[in-house]
């Protein structure tokens, strides 16, 4: 049969299903007590700053509608800034201003918005539109992250991210997410974002996804993905694995967006990193996790500091040959 | 990991045992039906006594019935009989009817009705018989012959056994002239085993004839004479015509010892013909009607002990881990996407209250105008519980609606909507809602489909009346299921929708 066909190649890639991630990964490696710490951003974001990992530096957050009064005190400050739902899920709820205008603001794709209409979409983040299950949520506001201008060229609106997905504190994989017009600026593989892999040894991009298939070039800008490499690759790798120390939380997604001004920051922690990473990569997680529970048998299971588990990942994932085909120019 | 796996398969593993126990020892020991079309052979014995009357004098008729315990089970005996009482009385291992009656006339007809089956019959008791009786005495040229015949006997045979077979051999060669004495002029069966009977006393042998009937289609039976003798562990039985050892399985043993079928008094010319009737029951049926009589029968401690209109409700119940399993299989091993877990198995249940084309169509229009409204609503930039509250409301509308509608187009019931489906639509409606604004309108799409789906095969499955009979009857299966359950919980697998969503990957591998 052709599925048994295809099955048996998928498991000789190592590529991990749903059944398994939640079985032997999510279920074995992350408590469920420690979920709260990643599903509220607020939470995770002065986790981290107790820390010293970098975040969008945190501007304030409305809990309540009497709280609404005070989001002009907040943003005065501020020329640009973010507003998302701190338990928002799938980058629902987010509204990024990137400019004033009078009394008006700008969004990010140029529409003018009113005070008004900000405080009605917070006045929606509390009652719980965007959050799992209803519940009532906060708000809260933070900076407005620039994108460096090496991805302007690959990618279309809104700001890349970067997943890493992080097991035991080792990173095994990495993509780029790129925006596209489909996902309408959001950096979401389910709304039609790229991922691209990237060469956890170098930051090197690889090829991409988008929507399950492969592709090459990106669909907005036609650009070529590949052999663009991430500045401060060892800034990142070294964000996401202290991320495990953080949280304790063994099966990690870390996602970092790259600032103009500030480098790589975190920008949210996720217990149930999505799959499509190894459509990205080209690459079987299974296949790697397995690699990193061999080597974490072989030295008792014991932690090992942030440097040597980075060095290990990177000794083991190098993807083999040079990578950089189109020669990088400045956009 | 590794011991909790053990664990698991081992838990497993005890609860399929269990279940699959249970189920095997209902089938086999307590001969439940496998299913409920499943028919067992009743047997319909008619005696019919027929005689003539003496008039003005007290009619008493006598007649043997079978006794209870005999390899089959009654399932309903009665006495026909005008103007006459009834008494049924044992004696000696043997039942008897006596009709009586102050007056009586002319041609009088009794009846007496068995209906037997096999299953559910336990092998009769074996109460000991004597082994030794005391020789009668014989004079003159009988009690010459008889030796004559014995002498022979005695060295041909080794137990009691071949020496009650040997006599009847010896007995049934008509041409030896010691035979031809003893038998005189009567060759019938009776004279032939009343010599045989003999010739054992003589060697202080026990017999005792049984009269039997033969259980096949038939008019005008009459009971067939055996021979039995008990050899210290059973009973062992022989025809004394043909000297064939061991009672076939078709036989039932009528009454026993010397005595006639019938003894009349007041009456004359008295007669018995039997006939014999073969019918099918339904195996259920039959338990049920047993369970009447208080006989033993699978039913005890089964659910069917419980009253009717519980038993309904269980009949519901107990499908609905079937459905679950399906909707287990549909999200773990297809990868189908459901409104929550079990959703899909409420609905199916609502679907046995709406008939499945018409639920499908109302499940279908009145989600379609709830997330209508929804999105309006959503325009109108409410917060979402006003919003859902709106929406929800505006279902209830459109169910009262319909109902309406279809009760003045004088379509009856078919468009009311019970309580529950009622329910049921609106938790659907509130989750997709849910999904919509949490992952958008197409995922909302996509899962509702999947929901539907998957509920239209869950009630499928749990309407099915042969798996509603199997569940039901045989408990033990719930357990199977559940180990079934134990053992997914450890599936890690592909789903089939991500040998598709990962296509790609091995494509790649080909060029």
């Amino acid at each position: 049969m052709l599925w048994s066909k295809t099955r048996k190649a998928l498991r000789a890639r190592g590529v991990m299903g749903i059944n398994q991630r939640n079985g032997d990964y999510i279920l074995r490696y992350n408590k469920r007590s420690l979920y709260p710490l990643v599903d509220d951003k607020i939470k995770t974001k002065k986790m981290a700053l107790d820390a010293g990992i970098r975040v969008p530096e945190l501007y304030g957050t409305i809990a309540t509608e009497q709280g609404i009064s005070t989001l002009r005190k907040v943003v005065d400050t501020h020329r640009d800034f973010v507003i998302k739902p701190a338990e928002g899920a799938g980058g629902d709820g987010i509204m990024v201003i990137a400019d004033r205008f009078e009394d008006y603001f700008r969004s990010a794709s140029g529409r003018i918005i009113t005070l008004e209409e900000l405080e009605h979409h917070i006045s929606g983040i509390i009652s719980g539109i965007y959050s799992l299950g209803g519940h009532r949520d906060q708000a809260l506001i933070e900076y407005r992250v620039t994108s460096t201008e090496l991805f302007k060229r690959i990618s279309y609106e809104g700001v890349p991210d970067i997943r890493i997905i992080v097991l035991k504190g080792y990173p095994v994989a990495a993509m780029l997410r790129l925006p596209t017009r489909q996902s309408q600026g959001k950096a979401n593989l389910h709304q039609g974002a790229i991922g691209v892999g990237l060469d956890l040894s170098t930051g090197v991009t690889l090829d991409g996804t988008w929507l399950n298939r492969k592709i090459q070039r990106h669909p907005d800008t036609a650009n070529a993905v590949a052999g663009l490499t991430v500045p401060d690759w060892e800034d990142c790798l070294s964000l996401a694995a202290r991320c495990y120390d953080l949280t304790g939380l063994g099966y990690l997604g870390v996602d970092l967006v790259m600032d103009r001004d500030h480098g790589p920051m975190m920008l949210e922690l996720n217990a149930r990193p999505g799959l499509n990473i190894q459509i990205a990569m080209d690459d079987g997680l299974l296949r790697r996790c397995r690699i990193i529970e061999d080597y974490l048998e072989s030295v008792g299971d014991k932690d090992l500091p942030a440097a040597e588990r980075i060095a290990f990942s990177k000794s083991k994932f190098a993807v083999a040959g040079p990578v950089a085909v189109e020669p990088q120019e400045p956009s | 990991m590794g011991s909790v796996k053990f664990q698991a398969r081992l838990l497993a593993f005890f609860l399929l045992l269990l279940g699959v126990g249970s189920v095997l020892y209902q089938v086999f020991v307590q001969h439940v039906p496998l299913s409920q079309d499943e028919t067992d052979q009743v047997w319909v014995v008619d005696a019919e006594v027929g005689f003539n009357a003496r008039p003005n004098k007290p009619v008493k008729v006598r007649m043997f019935v079978p006794p209870q315990n005999n390899a089959y089970t009654t399932l309903n005996e009665s006495f026909i009989s005008n103007n006459y009482g009834v008494n049924v009385n044992t004696e000696k291992g043997n039942r008897q009817v006596t009709w009586s009656s102050r007056r009586a006339e002319g041609n009088q007809y009794l009846y007496y009705r068995l209906m037997l089956t096999q299953r559910y019959a336990e092998s009769p008791e074996n109460e000991p018989g004597p082994q030794f009786r005391p020789a009668p005495a014989l004079k003159g040229p009988e009690r010459l012959a008889a030796e004559a015949l014995l002498e022979p006997i005695r060295q041909h045979s080794a137990d009691v056994e071949t020496f009650i077979s040997e006599t009847i051999k010896r007995v049934n060669e008509l041409e030896n002239d010691n035979v031809q004495l003893l038998l005189g002029s009567d060759l019938s069966p009776e004279n032939r085993a009343k010599v045989v009977d003999l010739l054992l006393a003589m060697s202080h042998i026990p017999a005792e004839p049984v009269h039997t009937l033969r259980l096949a289609e038939s008019q005008g039976q009459q009971p067939e004479l055996w021979l039995r003798s008990y050899n210290g562990k059973q009973w062992l039985y022989f025809n004394p015509v043909n000297g064939q050892q061991g009672l076939p399985e078709d036989r039932l043993v009528w009454w026993r010892g010397a005595e006639s079928l019938l003894k009349l008094d007041g009456g004359k010319s008295g007669n018995v013909s039997f006939s014999v009737h073969r019918n099918e029951m339904s195996a259920l049926q039959l338990a049920q009607s047993l369970r009447m009589k208080d006989a033993e029968s699978f039913i005890d401690f089964s659910l069917y002990e419980l009253p009717l209109p519980a038993q309904q409700l269980y009949r519901i119940l107990i499908m609905i881990p079937v459905g679950v399993i399906l909707v287990l299989l549909m999200r773990s091993l297809v990868g189908m996407e459901t409104l929550g877990t079990f959703t899909p198995v409420l609905v199916a249940l609502a679907f046995r209250e709406t008939q499945v084309l018409y639920g499908v169509l109302l499940f279908t229009f009145i989600t379609a105008i709830g997330l209508s409204v929804r999105s309006y609503l959503e325009h109108l930039k409410l917060q979402l519980l006003p919003r859902l509250s709106v929406v929800l409301t505006f279902v209830v509308i459109t169910m009262a609606l319909l109902s309406l509608l279809g009760y003045k187009l004088g379509m009856g019931s078919g468009l009311s909507v019970g309580l529950f489906p009622m329910v049921v639509l609106t938790m659907v409606i509130e989750r997709t809602s849910i999904v919509w604004e949490e992952r958008g309108g197409s995922q909302s799409l996509k899962v509702a489909l999947g929901t539907l789906f998957t509920a239209i095969l869950c009630h499928l499955l749990m309407v099915w009346q042969p798996l509603v009979y199997f569940v039901f009857t045989f408990p033990g299966v719930l357990l199977c299921l559940a180990s079934f359950m134990v053992l997914m919980g450890h599936y890690r697998g592909y789903r089939l929708t991500e040998l598709v969503r990962f296509r790609a990957m091995v494509e790649g591998d080909k060029h």
